[in-house]
Order: structure tokens, then C-alpha cells, then sequence
């Protein structure tokens, strides 16, 4: 072999070095572009479920008014709920002998000034037209709730139990109306326990 | 003289007789069906059921569900003359569309199916006061309620705290009350419960009670609520144990693992458990609240079953001498 030849030889040589080193790289990056995706898989693998919620929401979509008039009608809910089931405990301690009397006046009696605050705050509230009537009736429910409130405290008077009685009938038909405006705003506002 | 003497004794001795049989009812069997009051569609099996939660790709039989459908299962036991139900479902038909639950009906028709009157349910035990078990009272006002003082002893603690607000939380925010202690029970069912109270058609249970003979209540305190409880059942299978959320899951029982941890000490949901092993001798007659294998061959006490109303299901799980069956 003359000297002559060892030049493009030694080119043709390099060329395929070259060539083998590119698909070295190639393979290479595969690789590591496999793995990549492999270690983020399994990362997502381990992700709790928490993003799923149990219901799906099929409450039809409403407009954005309608929706500042629900969030801001559950920053009420959330308390009238509250002082409704505190209002069935104070006639339940009682009934149990948790309480006597008077206790069901010192429980009851703070509890009026917040369905008739509430009713204040609903009454404030912006709500658009296809809201009114769902103002409207839970606007009825907090009298309700306030009535029976007033009722229920004549048994600190008299100890008739008869006033607790009228006033559980009118707090569970307010507790109902409740419901009713819940499942329209809040579909998912009780999950399965 | 002597004849009247013979009389007397005579008199006497079947007075005794009387006295002695009263004295020593004997436990008899009981008719037991279970109802599927609503089905609750695609909850996240995890969420139920911790140790079984999803893992994707998983070929593990245990963590490759994703959702499951939880029966809403309600018991419908006949002792004599006494119709009693353990637990009742729930019954807000806005609630179910709205939601996606399946297979709901109110309950007084869902044990029409097995001829039942509502009128004539004479008892009923909550295993908790829950929405989802108690929310049907008013469908039975002839019943006597049985619930466990503790239970709301418990609900009025939690509302009461003086501390953080999250612990005395009532409903936290939209679907984000899981496990703060007064969570799950609305206005609606509180009022029930307490009309029951009023009316004199409740018992409130400090513990344990036998409320006819071989029918037996056992407290299962924090097994699911501050006053969970058990309801044992006499039957021609041997004895069942009835247990709400307490038994939420039957393979969970089987298997030792906690399900449904609303506010649940999960030490006291195993000591429920062993509280069916103790008293069935396993785990193969605790009826659970939610088990996904409700009403099929995998949850051998239910498989007797059928479709009814709405697609919702019913199984016969024991017959009481002379009774026929209701399977249709």
C-alpha cells in the first residue's frame, strides 16, 4: 500500500468514525429522552387522586353574575347552616338533660341576632335577575329560622314543650328550603359518608 | 279443701311458669334483607378505601381500580312482629340528579317491593347520624328512632369548640369538610332526628342494648362517629352484625384496613371489626354500609339477589322459620 492511498483512506476512515459517533449520539439521546419520560411517568404515578372529585358537577353552567351571587351566598350559608344545627343542639341538650332551662334561652337567643343578620347581608346582595327568587326563598328560610328561634326560647318561660315542637317544624321546613337552594348553587356542597 | 288446694297450687305453679318463660325470652331468628337505597357513581377508590388507592399502569389487583360505585345499603330485619330497619338512606331527589347518583327511590316504596308498609316499621337504628343513613325518618313516623347519645354529644362538641375553627367547622367549604367532626350532618337530618326526640319516638343509647331479645346494639364509638353502633341480628345463618359506616367496606374487614375515615379513630374501626369476628365467629356475616361487591357472588351474604325499582338492588340474606320468601 503506497503512501499516496493512506491520505483518503485515513479521510474515508474519519468519515465513518464520524458517521458511528453520530448515531452513537442519537442513540444516546433516545435514551435518555426514554428514560426522562419513564422517571416522569412514574412521578405521576404517585400523584394522590385528590384532583378527582367524587360528583361530577352537572348543575347547568351559569352566567359569571349568577356565580359572584352563589359564592356570596355560600359565605352566608356557612353560617346560618352553623347556627341552624347549633339551634337543634341547644333543644336536643335539653331534651337529653345536657341543659336545663335557661340554656336553651342563653344558646337560642345570640342565634336570632344571626338569622336576622344574614337576612340583612342577603338582602344586600347583588342578584341578578334569575337570582330573585332564590333570594327570595331563603330569604324566607332565615324567617323562618328567626321565628322558630323566638319560639323556641318560651321554653325557657314556661318549660312547654310544646314551643320547641312548633319551633323544630318551622327549622326543618327551613332547613328543607336550605337543601332545595343548595342543590341548585352547590351540588356538591355534602359529599357520601 | 284439698281440691281447692290442688287449684291453688295449680294457679300458682303456671304463674311461675309465666314468670320463670318471661323472664327467659328466647333469642328468635329474624328475617334479614338488604336494599340499596342510592348508588353513589365513580368515587375514587382510594378516597374509600386508602390502602387500595389507584396507581396507574399498576398490574396489582389491589391499586389498579380507579373509581368504584358505593351502594347506599340499608337493612331491612323482621323479628316477629317487629319490622326494624338499620339505617335509612336518604332522600333529596334533587340531590341524586343533581350528583349522578343511581338507583335511588324513596325507601318506603324501596321496601314496598318486599311488601312492606312504612307504617309499619317499628324501630329503627342508625348506625350513625350521617345524612346518607339517617335522612329518611320522616318517611317512618310510626318508628321508634334508637341513636346513640354520643353521637350527638360528639356533633355538639365539634360545633361548640372554642379553638381553631376548622375543628368546630360545620361544613368547611363546597365538598371540603371531609373528616372535621360536625361534618356530614346537614340541618335537614339534625331536625329529623330531633323531631323523633320531641314526638317521643326516640331512645337515646348510652352504650349497649338489647332491644329485643337477641337483638342487641353494641356501641362502636368513633368506629366511624363519636356514637357509631352495631347492631347484632339473630338469623337462621347465624348471627349478623350490622355495622353502618363502621363496616363501610367488607373487604376491608376481611382484609383489616380502614375505609371511609370521615371522623374515624381508626383503632376503634379495627375494634369494631373484631367486634363481628367475636360475635359471628369471621368476618362472612358483618353486613357493610358501602361494599363495592354489594349484591354479586364476591360478597357471598349478598349474592341472593335481584334488580328492582330504578335499578336498584335487593338481596335476601336469611329466612326465619315459616317465613316465605320476598325475592322477585
Amino acid at each position: 500500500m503506497s503512501a499516496a492511498n493512506a491520505a483518503p483512506r485515513s479521510l474515508r476512515l474519519n468519515n465513518k468514525t464520524l458517521a458511528l459517533w453520530v448515531v452513537v449520539a442519537l442513540l444516546a439521546g433516545f435514551v435518555a429522552y426514554a428514560a426522562l419520560r419513564e422517571m416522569r411517568k412514574a412521578t405521576l404515578e404517585v400523584q394522590p387522586q385528590a384532583a378527582t372529585h367524587a360528583f361530577s358537577d352537572r348543575r347547568p353552567a351559569h352566567s359569571a353574575a349568577e356565580e359572584r351571587f352563589a359564592q356570596a351566598l355560600w359565605n352566608i350559608h356557612a353560617e346560618v347552616r352553623t347556627a341552624a344545627v347549633r339551634m337543634t343542639f341547644a333543644g336536643l341538650a335539653y331534651k337529653m338533660g345536657d341543659g336545663d332551662r335557661a340554656s336553651v334561652n342563653t344558646k337560642v337567643v345570640p342565634l336570632t341576632a344571626v338569622f336576622r343578620q344574614a337576612e340583612s347581608e342577603l338582602r344586600a346582595l347583588d342578584a341578578p335577575a334569575s337570582m330573585q327568587e332564590t333570594r327570595n326563598r331563603y330569604a324566607g328560610a332565615l324567617q323562618l329560622y328567626g321565628k322558630a328561634s323566638q319560639v323556641m326560647v318560651k321554653v325557657a318561660h314556661d318549660g312547654d314543650d310544646a314551643h320547641l315542637l312548633k319551633a323544630q317544624e318551622m327549622s326543618e321546613q327551613a332547613s328543607g328550603i336550605l337543601l332545595e337552594v343548595s342543590e341548585q348553587l352547590w351540588p356538591g356542597e355534602i359529599k357520601p359518608n | 279443701m284439698k281440691k281447692q288446694m290442688f287449684k291453688a297450687l295449680v294457679g300458682a305453679a303456671l304463674v311461675a311458669a309465666g314468670v320463670l318463660s318471661a323472664g327467659t325470652a328466647q333469642a328468635q331468628n329474624c328475617s334479614v334483607w338488604l336494599v340499596e337505597n342510592s348508588r353513589f357513581m365513580k368515587v375514587p377508590f382510594g378516597m374509600f378505601h386508602p390502602d387500595r388507592s389507584y396507581v396507574q399502569g399498576s398490574t396489582d389487583a389491589r391499586n389498579n381500580v380507579n373509581t368504584v360505585d358505593l351502594p347506599v345499603n340499608v337493612g331491612v330485619i323482621k323479628c316477629g312482629q317487629e319490622l326494624i330497619l338499620y339505617d335509612n338512606g336518604w332522600n333529596q331527589t334533587d340531590y341524586h340528579k343533581a350528583t349522578g347518583t343511581e338507583h335511588w327511590a324513596p325507601l318506603s316504596q324501596q321496601i314496598a317491593q318486599l311488601g312492606f308498609k312504612a307504617a309499619d316499621v317499628s324501630k329503627i337504628i342508625i348506625g350513625h347520624g350521617h345524612w346518607d343513613h339517617a335522612g329518611s325518618l320522616d318517611e317512618f313516623p310510626n318508628a321508634m328512632l334508637y341513636v346513640q347519645a354520643e353521637e350527638l354529644r360528639g356533633i355538639e362538641w365539634a360545633l361548640n369548640y372554642p379553638g381553631h375553627e376548622r375543628i368546630r367547622a360545620h361544613n368547611f367549604d363546597k365538598g371540603g369538610c371531609n373528616r372535621t367532626p360536625a361534618c356530614g350532618y346537614p340541618p335537614k337530618t339534625v331536625d329529623s332526628i330531633y323531631g323523633k326526640v320531641l314526638r317521643g319516638k326516640a331512645v337515646i343509647v348510652n352504650g349497649d342494648m338489647e332491644i329485643m331479645p337477641g337483638v342487641k346494639i353494641h356501641a362502636a364509638h368513633r368506629a366511624h362517629t363519636a356514637g357509631s353502633q352495631l347492631l347484632e341480628v339473630p338469623t337462621s345463618i347465624g348471627k349478623l352484625v350490622f355495622g353502618s359506616d363502621a363496616y363501610s367496606s367488607w373487604e376491608a374487614i376481611r382484609d383489616w384496613e380502614v375505609a371511609n375515615i370521615q371522623q374515624t379513630d381508626s383503632v376503634q374501626q379495627f375494634l369494631a371489626y373484631e367486634k363481628c369476628y367475636k360475635i359471628t365467629g369471621g368476618y362472612q356475616n358483618c353486613v357493610a354500609a358501602h361494599e363495592p361487591l354489594s349484591y354479586t357472588d364476591k360478597y357471598p351474604l349478598t349474592k341472593n339477589s335481584w334488580v328492582g325499582m330504578n335499578g336498584g338492588r335487593l338481596a335476601e340474606i336469611a329466612l326465619a322459620p315459616g317465613e316465605a320468601s320476598r325475592k322477585k
